[in-house]
């Protein structure tokens, strides 16, 4: 059984809860257990690298610290969640000042972090870990003939991790293909959406949001499948208004990849949290139990 | 009194060490400065000083606490005093509403908020440079 | 040491950053070229970076360049200088934020206030993108709330009412001030 500490991050915790039940039910199935951590804190997001880097790392490390103390990795579904914690282990395991400041301040909570893990996003898990030949193995109905673009977005690949091709991705398609479905090439499956911008420029963040939207359904897209919390809100959420906006009618369904994953081993719907969205996943209809 | 004495000044801001440092010239002081964190502690490590004035907010964050903390543990530069002279409050107090936090992380240090009016400036140097000594000649 | 330039100053803050120095930039355009949001922008990435290099001071603070940057990270992977340009506006962000200096009327800085705030009491936050919604109730901050009601409200079942927190708290506090020196006034 492959072990890992879970840090679910704040979004999951309601607004990108079909996220957190898919990955539990889709992890489980495939025999991969997560533990939870147990007390988790804010990562931070982005916005504490403006006022203070090292209280960003301080954040991201009482975390890593946690799952050290139980000797496991740490997994994390939301791309922001694991862009800070990979790289504040990257930090951290690289400059033995910073480490040392950092521990000085966990000791009010009795913890310690001396770098002895790896942080991964969960797909990785899945691609990597679980692997693809036991995904195929496990698919009871797969997907096929469904046509989905798999959205990247920006944190998973950037900035550059040690382990992959910020370019040229693939893993995401073949993960969809192992599960039957039919992976859709799209030139914008890399670019940022813009949805962190709609509050400083709500013009800016509408438009790169449909510009990904046309790009996918220019291309075939059935439903838009994401691997981050935050780019599934920004790309259905937002919808309505980029429609009223562009005088556009998009009405594409953004569902999470595990929540694909779910339905092709053969887990019921409703437990993947299916049936919540916003913009209604009737392209899946065929594939639920 | 501060004939010969060596003075090293770590902070980011361009405008305020300028300031500073025309008054301590002034008053016959020798002062190098170093504007980010990794310039100050190298010149700390390889040269000696009298006193340091340092700045909190630099560079990633509040750096200047570590620079504080890293002085700690050497044995040669715990000795030297120290005067931390922030703006930390006017910088971030809005987002961490409190008092700045004197953290006594040498033996002889004390914490000012600027702007600092150039008589204590003057004033508060020369004491602690002269507390200094006289820890030592304690022994 | 003599005094230092507003490049310097840049430098300074990036001190212990991963990418190149600024002053390698050749102005290739390459991240205005990629930048998703260049349109938008007062200035593009490569022309920031050159005013950075000039010292035009205040025409880049003035500028809404970096708190409209998206922090995607794609001018850094395609630098050919390997400039870290996304840090390099992080810290402008960082330089305007303790120095008051941005823009009027911006909402990233007021914004980024209030998470940081949210994350300091409870150890939790909601993502960026909804937190906004539950923590302006009221007055000077119209502008956000409105751009957050229309998702809201479809967004049905799926808003917290109130913030989590962590167990820890005060472990948790005590943490940052370690980091943060300041305490609170009692
Ligand atoms: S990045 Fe978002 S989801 Fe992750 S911990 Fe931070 S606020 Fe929460
Ligand atoms: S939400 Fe959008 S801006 Fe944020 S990481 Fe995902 S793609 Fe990038
Ligand atoms: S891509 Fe790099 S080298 Fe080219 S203009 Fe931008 S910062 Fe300069
Ligand atoms: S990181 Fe910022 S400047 Fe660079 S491409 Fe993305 S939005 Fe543009």
């Amino acid at each position: 059984m492959k072990e890992f500490a879970y840090f679910p991050g704040c979004s999951l915790e309601k607004v990108g809860l079909s996220y957190h039940l898919s990955t539990v039910e889709t992890t489980r199935k495939l025999g991969v257990d997560l533990k939870e951590l147990e007390d988790w804190n804010c990562c931070g997001a982005t916005t504490y690298f403006h006022v203070d880097e090292l209280l960003a790392y301080t954040l991201c490390a009482r975390n890593l610290a946690m799952a050290e103390k139980d000797n496991l990795d740490l997994v994390a579904p939301c791309s922001a969640c694991y862009k800070n914690s990979y790289f504040t282990n990257k930090h951290l395991k690289e400059d033995p000042d910073l480490a040392e400041h950092i521990n000085y301040a966990l000791e009010e909570d009795n913890l310690n972090f001396s770098g002895q893990i790896e942080v991964k996003h969960l797909i990785e898990v899945f691609v990597h870990d679980v692997g693809l030949e036991e995904i195929r193995n496990n698919v009871s109905m797969p997907l096929e003939g469904l046509r989905v673009a798999p959205y990247y977005g920006c944190q998973i690949l950037r900035p550059r991790k040690d382990h992959e091709d910020v370019e040229q991705a693939e893993f995401f398609e073949d993960l969809l293909s192992a599960i039957g479905a039919e992976p859709i090439p799209y030139p914008l499956k890399l670019k940022c959406c813009g949805g962190s911008l709609i509050l400083s420029s709500r013009e800016a963040a509408l438009s790169m949001v449909r510009n990904l939207l046309q790009n996918a359904e220019d291309n075939g897209a059935e439903v838009i499948a994401t691997a981050c919390p935050m780019c599934q809100v920004n790309l259905e959420c937002y919808q309505q208004q980029v429609n009223q906006e562009f005088g556009t009618r998009f009405s594409v369904p953004v569902v999470y990849f595990t929540q694909l994953m779910g339905l092709a081993l053969g887990i019921p719907a409703k437990k993947l949290g299916i049936g919540k969205e916003i913009v209604a996943a009737t392209p899946l209809a065929p594939y639920a139990r | 009194m501060s004939k010969g004495k060596r003075l090293l000044i770590i902070d980011d801001d361009p405008d305020f060490v300028e300031g500073i440092l025309s008054i301590l010239e002034t008053a016959g002081y020798e002062v190098e400065t170093a504007y980010n964190p990794k310039d100050g502690f190298d010149a700390l490590e390889s040269k000696q000083y009298d006193l340091l004035l340092l700045d909190i907010m630099m560079g990633r964050g509040a750096e200047g606490v570590m620079i504080a903390r890293k002085m700690r543990k050497d044995p040669k530069l715990r000795e030297m005093p120290v005067l931390i002279i922030t703006g930390i409050r006017e910088q971030i107090a809005y987002l961490f509403p409190g008092q700045p936090m004197h953290p006594h992380f040498v033996e002889v240090d004390e914490l000012v908020e600027k702007p600092v009016e150039p008589d204590f400036l003057l004033e508060r140097v020369s004491a602690l440079i002269k507390a200094a000594e006289d820890r030592k000649a304690k022994g | 040491m003599a005094k230092p330039s507003f490049s310097d100053e840049i430098a300074n803050l990036l001190h212990a950053g991963h990418g190149n120095p600024l002053r390698t930039c050749i102005q290739c355009g390459t991240c205005s070229g990629t930048c998703p949001v260049v349109e938008y922008m007062d200035h593009t990435p490569r022309r920031i970076i050159g005013m950075i290099r000039a010292n035009l001071k205040d025409e880049v603070l003035a500028s809404n360049t970096y708190w409209y940057c998206a922090s995607c990270y794609h001018c850094t992977v395609r630098c050919p200088a390997q400039i870290d340009i996304a840090e390099t506006m992080y810290a402008l962000k960082r330089y305007s934020i303790w120095k008051h200096v941005h823009q009027e009327g911006l909402v990233g800085p007021v914004f980024s206030e209030t998470f940081v705030k949210t994350i300091l009491r409870s150890g939790r936050s909601f993502e960026p993108i909804l937190a906004t919604s539950y923590l302006f109730s009221s007055g000077a901050r119209e502008l956000i709330q409105e751009a957050f009601m229309g998702t809201k409200m479809m967004l049905k079942g799926r808003m917290p009412v109130l913030p989590p927190r962590i167990k820890r708290l005060d472990n948790f506090k005590r943490m940052v001030s370690r980091v943060i020196p300041l305490e609170a006034d009692s």
